[in-house]
C-alpha cells in the first residue's frame, strides 16, 4: 500500500476514534442527563417525612400548603413561592397568570386546608387544633393566610393569636 | 517578479483574506454590547452578524467576475477600501440600520477583495496549488480567530473598535496591492489569463456549505453558552474560545502530512461533528470541559475547510470564480446555520431559563432552612430575575451577606451552589439540542464529500 492512502485511512480513523472517545466520555460523565432537576406536580401528594419538633413541621406545613394552592391555582409551586415573596412580585404573578386577589385567597385557603390535613394524618398536628384550625382558615383574609404560609412556625407557636385566650391551652397538642 | 516583492505582496493577500473572513464571524462576542448600546431586538442584532454573510454568500462570484473583468489587482485595492471605509462607517454608527447597511458594504468590498486575491496570489507565490492553499488556511484562521479578536477588543475597548481597527488593517494590506492596480491602470491589460469558466464542483461547494453552517453553530453558540448562560464576561469568553484557532493551527500542520484532500475533508468533518456533539453533551458547566470539543473542531475545521476548497478549486479555471463558489458556498452555509438554529436556541433558553429557575426555587424549599429564610430568598431569587430579563441570573449576590453562624452559613452555601447548579443545568442544557443538530449537519457533509471527485493534490 503506498504512503498516501495510508496517511488517509489513519487520519479518518484517528478522528473517529476521537470523536467517539470525546462522546463516550462524555455520556458516562453524564452528559446526557446534565439538566434541570424535574419540578414535581404540585397536585400529587407530598409525604410528610417524620418531621422531628416545630420547625420540621412548620417547613412541612409550608410546603404542603404552597402544593394546594398552586394546585388549585393550575401553576407549579416555585412560580407560587415566588409571587408570595413580595406584594410587587405577586402584582407581576396576578398580571402574568391573570389571577385576581379573591382567586389566589381562595386558592391559598384551599392550600392551608390540605396542610392542615397532611399535618394531621403524619400526626404532627392533633385534631384538636386542627378541627378549629381550619375553621379559622376558612375565614382569615389573604394577608393573613399568606402570613401563615410564610411563618408556619410562628404561627403554630403563636396559636394564641389565632385561636385568642384557648391558644394557649392548644399549644399543648402541638408537638 | 523579485522576491522582496513578493513576499509583503503574498503576506498582504493572505491578511485581505484572513481579514475579510474573520469578519463573518468577528462580531459574535460584541453583540450583546450592540444590543444594549443601540437598544435593539435580538433578533435584530443577529443581523449584524446574519447580513454581512448573506452579502458575502450573494456577491462572491459577481465579485470574482468583475475582478477578472477589470484586474484583479484592481478589484483588490478597491475592495479592500470599500471594506475600509464601510468598516469606519460600522465604527461610528449609531443605529442598527446604518451598522447594518454598512456590514452589506463591507461585504461587498471584502467580496471583491478575497476573489481578487486567489487570482493575484498564483503569480506572486508562484504555485496554484499552493496559492489554493495559502488562500484556504488563511480563509481558514480568520474565521477561526475571529471571535477571540472580536472579544476581546469588545472588553477591553468597546464593540466600534472592532471595526475601526479594520480601517488601518485594511489599508496596509492594499498597499502592496497597489503596484499591480498602478500597472493594469496604466497598461489597460488584465493580467489574469483568459480561460473559459467550467462548472463549480458540486459536492464540494454543498459540503462547505453544510461543514461551514456547522462550525458558524460552533462559534456562534458556544460564545453565547460562555456569555449568556455561563456569565462569562466577553474577555474571558475570548480566552476560552481562542482554543479553537490554536486547535486549527494545529490542524493546519496536519495538512501537509497527508495528501489526499478527500480524507482530509471527511475526517475534519468527523472531528467538527464530534466536537459539536461534545459540546452538546457537557456533562457539567465548566469551562475546562469546552476544551476538548474546541480542540476537535478547531483542527476538524483547518482540516475540512482547506482540504474543500481544493478541491472545489483543482484544476479548475478560472480560479476565482472558483474562488467565489466557495466563498458563497461557505457563508451561504453560515446564514442557514445561523437562521435555522438561532430560533430552535431562543426557545430551547426560554424553557430551560424557566425550568432552572423552577429547579432552583424547588431547591430552596424543600431544603431545611427555616421558611422564613427561604422565602427571603425566593423574593431575592424573584428580584434578580426581574433585574436581569431574559438572562440566566447569577444566584450568589442573592446570598450575601452570609450568616456570621458557622452552621448556618455552611448550609446557606451549600444551598447557594445546589441552586447555581440547577441554573447551570438549565442554561447549559439549553444549548444542547443546537449543539447536536450542528453536529448532524457536519456529518451530513460526509455524504457530498464521499461523492466528491477523489482528489490526489
Amino acid at each position: 500500500m503506498s504512503e498516501s492512502p495510508r496517511r488517509g485511512r489513519i487520519l479518518v480513523g484517528g478522528s473517529i476514534v476521537a470523536a467517539l472517545l470525546l462522546v463516550g466520555i462524555y455520556l458516562a460523565a453524564g452528559g446526557a442527563s446534565y439538566t434541570p432537576e424535574k419540578t414535581q406536580d404540585p397536585c400529587q401528594p407530598r409525604p410528610w417525612s417524620n418531621p422531628q419538633g416545630l420547625g420540621e413541621i412548620a417547613n412541612q406545613f409550608t410546603i404542603s400548603a404552597l402544593d394546594g394552592a398552586a394546585c388549585q391555582l393550575g401553576v407549579s409551586r416555585e412560580a407560587l413561592a415566588r409571587a408570595l415573596a413580595s406584594p410587587a412580585a405577586r402584582e407581576r404573578f396576578a398580571k402574568r397568570y391573570g389571577i385576581g386577589d379573591a382567586k389566589l385567597a381562595k386558592a391559598i385557603r384551599a392550600g392551608l386546608l390540605r396542610a392542615i390535613s397532611d399535618a394531621e394524618e403524619a400526626n404532627a398536628l392533633s385534631p384538636l387544633i386542627a378541627g378549629p384550625l381550619r375553621a379559622t382558615v376558612e375565614r382569615i383574609p389573604l394577608e393573613q393566610a399568606i402570613e401563615l404560609i410564610q411563618n408556619a412556625r410562628s404561627a403554630l407557636t403563636g396559636v394564641e393569636g389565632i385561636f385568642g385566650p384557648a391558644g394557649r391551652l392548644l399549644e399543648e397538642f402541638i408537638p | 517578479m523579485g522576491t522582496e516583492v513578493r513576499r509583503p505582496r503574498a503576506a498582504a493577500l493572505a491578511l485581505a483574506v484572513a481579514l475579510v473572513l474573520a469578519d463573518s464571524s468577528v462580531v459574535v462576542l460584541a453583540l450583546p454590547d450592540i444590543y444594549r448600546d443601540l437598544d435593539t431586538s435580538v433578533a435584530g442584532v443577529t443581523w449584524v452578524l446574519i447580513s454581512f454573510n448573506l452579502v458575502m454568500a450573494l456577491a462572491a462570484v459577481p465579485a470574482a467576475h468583475l475582478a477578472r473583468r477589470v484586474g484583479p489587482g484592481r478589484a483588490a485595492a478597491v475592495g479592500l477600501a470599500i471594506f475600509a471605509g464601510a468598516g469606519l462607517a460600522c465604527g461610528v454608527a449609531d443605529q442598527l440600520s446604518t451598522l447594518i447597511l454598512a456590514r452589506c458594504i463591507q461585504a461587498l468590498g471584502g467580496a471583491a477583495a478575497v476573489a481578487a486575491s486567489l487570482e493575484l496570489l498564483p503569480a506572486t507565490v508562484g504555485s496554484e496549488r499552493r496559492a489554493t492553499a495559502i488562500w484556504a488556511s488563511a480563509g481558514a484562521t480568520g474565521a477561526a480567530l475571529g471571535p477571540a479578536v472580536g472579544g476581546l477588543l469588545t472588553e477591553l475597548v468597546s464593540w466600534q473598535s472592532i471595526f475601526l481597527l479594520q480601517v488601518p488593517v485594511a489599508l496596509a494590506a492594499a498597499v502592496p496591492i497597489l503596484s499591480v492596480a498602478r500597472d493594469e491602470a496604466a497598461t489597460g491589460i488584465v493580467s489574469a489569463e483568459r480561460r473559459r469558466t467550467g462548472r463549480p464542483h458540486l459536492a464540494a461547494n454543498v459540503a462547505l456549505a453544510m461543514v461551514s453552517a456547522a462550525i458558524a453553530a460552533a462559534l456562534f453558540l458556544l460564545v453565547l453558552l460562555l456569555i449568556e448562560g455561563w456569565r462569562l464576561s466577553p474577555i474571558e469568553a475570548a480566552a476560552v474560545v481562542t482554543v479553537m484557532p490554536l486547535a486549527a493551527l494545529l490542524g493546519s500542520r496536519l495538512d501537509r502530512h497527508v495528501p489526499s484532500a478527500r480524507a482530509r475533508a471527511a475526517a475534519g468533518a468527523i472531528l467538527v461533528s464530534g466536537g459539536l456533539a461534545g459540546l452538546g453533551l457537557l456533562p457539567k458547566a465548566t469551562v475546562l470541559l469546552t476544551i476538548p470539543p474546541q480542540i476537535l473542531v478547531g483542527v476538524g475545521l483547518a482540516l475540512v475547510l482547506s482540504a474543500l476548497t481544493e478541491t472545489a478549486l483543482h484544476g479548475r479555471a478560472p480560479q476565482a470564480i472558483h474562488g467565489g463558489w466557495t466563498i458563497s458556498a461557505r457563508h451561504a452555509g453560515v446564514v442557514i446555520g445561523l437562521l435555522a438554529l438561532t430560533p430552535i436556541f431562543t426557545h430551547d433558553i426560554a424553557q430551560e431559563r424557566k425550568d432552572g429557575i423552577n429547579a432552583a426555587t424547588a431547591v430552596i424549599l424543600d431544603s431545611k432552612v427555616q421558611p422564613l429564610l427561604k422565602i427571603s430568598l425566593a423574593q431575592k431569587i424573584e428580584d434578580r430575575l426581574e433585574e436581569e430579563k431574559g438572562k440566566v441570573p447569577t444566584i450568589g449576590p442573592a446570598f450575601e451577606p452570609l450568616p456570621d453562624d458557622p452552621a448556618e452559613r455552611s448550609e446557606v452555601v451549600q444551598l447557594r451552589d445546589e441552586l447555581q447548579d440547577q441554573l447551570n443545568r438549565g442554561a447549559t442544557h439549553a444549548f444542547s439540542p443546537s449543539f447536536l443538530l450542528a453536529a448532524l449537519l457536519g456529518l451530513l457533509a460526509l455524504i457530498p464529500i464521499g461523492l466528491a471527485r477523489r482528489v490526489e493534490l
